[in-house]
């Protein structure tokens, strides 16, 4: 409401006066008041005229029934007249009706400012309310259109509803000893009656309503709202003054208005929550599988993700060039988490006999034992043979045979020691296999066979390790896998690296790894991370089924060969020593016993 | 800094920009004088006769824009101590880089908000 004066301009109403003024007769004395203002007078000087004083006639203006002025007139005695009273009668109709014009005029435009502060609070609320995903800051932002403005609100706090068991807990609030005083107020009976409201309500007069017991002395008055979308209560705003009377109508209906965007904004918070949740479970999932597929890579998805955020970690905190455009913020950090957990899912697809190849002559059955058994029919056809040369009185009969068994012994042992696949295959080992291929047995229905199939030959000259080309085919294939598979997720703009590097731990600086044969300087920091993080983990994993668990500096040395080699990125790894990324990972996953003494100066540079 | 008899002007060729404005400053302590013109040329000359310390000024105007009519003022000394607002529709922020090319003090967007509107001008005229 604007004050009165304001219906009447003072210029505009001493011009009006002027211009009335000459009909009047000389001397005739002039004041126009208005709003406990005097606006104008005319006519001689001297003292005010005064409605009470003799010969001063008075001409009421009034405002919505109420006198809020007057136009007093005296003329000198021998002037007056009936014309005077006429024309006061209409001078003060004219000001009367610009008066009221005025007033309506103010009214409307009062409503035109409501309107726009409403649409300026809605607008700064929608932005301000949905500047953050997190219900905290959506809470908090909400408070602040109560607290430290004019006027502001003694005592708020913003409350979250559990969906589950429909219980309330404090999540933010404002004002003297707030933190102290809310959790008191979701203990009161009052409490209890506010959070079943559906609509809220205002209570202006605490100490007269019945389910108050003065819980909290300051609180006078309290106004609160649920936080509601689509009829699901999400938490309830409470705002409380040291004052009765605290709360009026524009109170309720400005924070209705808030909160009906608070409301929205609280469950975008909480669905982007939900949904945040979501994905790196599904990522565990899918780890665990993995991992669980094969006995001995048992807790791999699980391990590498830890030694790549390690590495990562001081890698960023590096001073060194190589280094300075790598960034590890929490985004960054997330992203190397999934894409570490998810760089071997592509072994999904992998059989279990090429991931779990023991042996050159694993398969599905393990083929030594078979040749064992045809070993077997050899040492008994040698007894045969033996016992008949007896017979045939051959003297040395047991000679040869015991020369026999013995040559057989000794050729199965070192076909079981190729097995394993634990030495490089030289052209001698290999003309040896081919030899010991060529001795014919008996089978059941007597055909005559060489001793070892070709299939049996080719598994068993692999030069190095237990796989066969095919084989270590169908190994690296997890990686084009593990690639096409991520591929197929729509990852949100903050994991669009997971691919890269999850599918790249498996690349050499040199270009000469797999699947894209891509070179150092194609390969992301985090890529080369996941590379030294995948090998180290695999060479000090408890149990694998080529060999046993390696120690730390057997691991180290390996790797220094590889550093050597172009494998890996060699900055990287002496990072890796000499921040003892390798010795922390070690104390915490690995045996005792594999924790030996590294000499990491030798193994820098 | 006294301002006892603090002048605000309002330029806007819109008279209904020109009644919430002068509505809104109503509010204001110590009742400041408001003087309103409806075009720019109007505008300027009411600025060098009444020397208001606060201006709101609308960028689209007939006779002479906003943007000139601030230049002008700027280029006067005697009027150095003039803060003037300028009020933007909505979509018209781009232009703001013109507006303190020609020396404008502060923007406001219209529909403004009047809380806003009051905070300015107490800060600028120094009254509670």
């Amino acid at each position: 409401m604007s004050k009165p004066a304001a219906y009447l301009k003072p210029t505009w109403a001493r011009r009006q006066l002027e211009l009335a003024y000459p009909l009047l007769p000389a001397g005739a004395r002039v004041a126009l008041w208005f709003g406990g203002k005097r606006l104008a007078a005319m006519g001689e000087d001297g003292p005010d005229l005064s409605e009470d004083a003799a010969g001063v006639q008075t001409f009421p203006l009034t405002l919505e029934g109420k006198m809020r002025g007057m136009l007093l007139l005296r003329l000198p005695p021998e002037a007056a007249s009936a014309a005077e009273g006429i024309w006061g009668d209409f001078l003060v109709h004219s000001l009367q009706g610009v008066i009221e014009a005025e007033h309506a005029r103010h009214s409307v435009a009062q409503e035109a400012l409501a309107s726009y502060r409403e649409m300026a609070l809605l607008q700064r609320a929608v932005t301000e309310l949905n500047h953050s995903l997190k219900p905290a800051a959506v809470a908090a932002s909400l408070l602040k259109e109560f607290d430290g403005r004019k006027n502001a609100t003694d005592f708020g706090a913003v409350f979250l509803r559990d969906a589950d068991d429909a219980s309330y807990t404090l999540i933010q609030s404002f004002g003297e000893n707030a933190a102290d005083a809310f959790p008191r107020l979701i203990e009161s009976r009052l409490f209890a009656a506010m959070a079943e409201h559906p609509l809220g309500d205002i209570l202006n007069n605490l100490a007269e309503a019945p389910l108050w017991k003065g819980e909290i002395q300051e609180f006078q008055s309290l106004l609160w709202l649920p936080l509601a979308v689509h009829g699901e209560n999400l938490g309830l705003l409470v705002l409380a003054s040291r004052r009765a009377e605290g709360f009026s109508a524009a109170d309720m209906k400005r924070a209705q208005m808030l909160v009906s965007v608070a409301a929205s904004a609280l469950r975008n918070a909480q669905l982007y929550a939900a949904e945040q949740m979501i994905f790196p479970a599904f990522v565990k999932v899918i780890a665990t599988a993995i991992d669980a597929k094969s006995p001995y890579t048992a807790g791999h998805c699980r391990r590498v993700p830890e030694i790549a955020l390690m590495l990562a970690e001081k890698a960023h905190l590096a001073d060194s060039a190589s280094f300075a455009a790598f960034r590890l913020d929490d985004e960054e950090r997330n992203v190397l988490e999934i894409a570490a957990m998810l760089h071997d899912c592509g072994k999904m697809v992998t059989p279990e006999w090429v991931v779990d190849k023991a042996t050159k002559l694993d398969s599905l059955s393990n083929r030594l034992d078979l040749i064992a058994l045809r070993f077997e029919v050899l040492r008994r056809d040698a007894w045969i043979d033996c016992l008949r040369d007896s017979a045939d009185g051959l003297p040395a009969a047991e000679q040869i045979y015991q020369e026999r068994l013995r040559e057989l012994d000794e050729d199965f042992a070192f076909l079981a020691k190729c097995n394993l696949g634990n030495e490089f295959m030289s052209p001698e080992h290999v003309g040896r296999i081919q030899g010991i291929a060529a001795r014919r047995w008996c089978n059941a229905r007597g055909e005559e066979l060489p001793l070892l199939s070709e299939n049996e030959v080719y598994n068993l000259c692999i030069q190095r390790g237990t796989l066969n080309a095919e084989e270590r085919k169908i190994i690296e294939e997890h990686a084009v896998i593990t690639i096409r598979m991520l591929s197929q997720i729509p990852f949100p703009r903050s994991l669009r690296n997971v691919t890269e590097y999850a599918g790249g731990h498996h690349e050499r600086m040199d270009g000469n790894g797999y699947p894209r044969g891509l070179k150092g300087e194609q390969l992301s920091i985090p890529a080369r991370i996941m590379a030294i993080a995948d090998i180290f983990e695999a060479l000090t994993a408890h149990d694998r089924p080529y060999r046993k668990a390696g120690t730390l500096n057997w691991a180290v040395e390996v790797m220094y060969r590889m550093k050597k080699d172009g494998h890996i990125d060699g900055e990287l790894f002496d990072l890796f020593l000499s921040e003892g990324v390798y010795l922390e990972y070690a104390r915490k996953h690995l045996a005792a016993s594999q924790i030996d003494q590294v000499d990491v100066a030798r193994y820098l540079g | 800094m006294i301002t006892q008899n603090a002048k605000i002007a309002i330029v806007d060729d819109e008279v209904h920009i020109r009644a919430l404005l002068e509505q809104t400053l109503e509010d204001l302590e110590g009742e400041p004088e408001i003087l309103t013109a409806s075009n720019g040329a109007e505008g300027l000359a009411l600025i060098e006769s009444e020397r208001p310390q606060l201006v709101f000024l609308d960028v689209m105007m007939p006779l002479m824009n906003g943007y000139d009519v601030c230049a002008a003022v700027r280029k006067n000394p005697e009027l150095a101590a003039t803060t003037i607002v300028m009020l933007t529709a909505k979509g018209q922020e781009s232009d703001r880089v013109h507006g303190l090319e020609v020396g404008v003090n502060y923007f406001m967007t219209k529909p403004f908000d009047p809380d806003e509107i009051l905070d300015l001008a107490r800060k600028i005229l120094q009254v509670p």
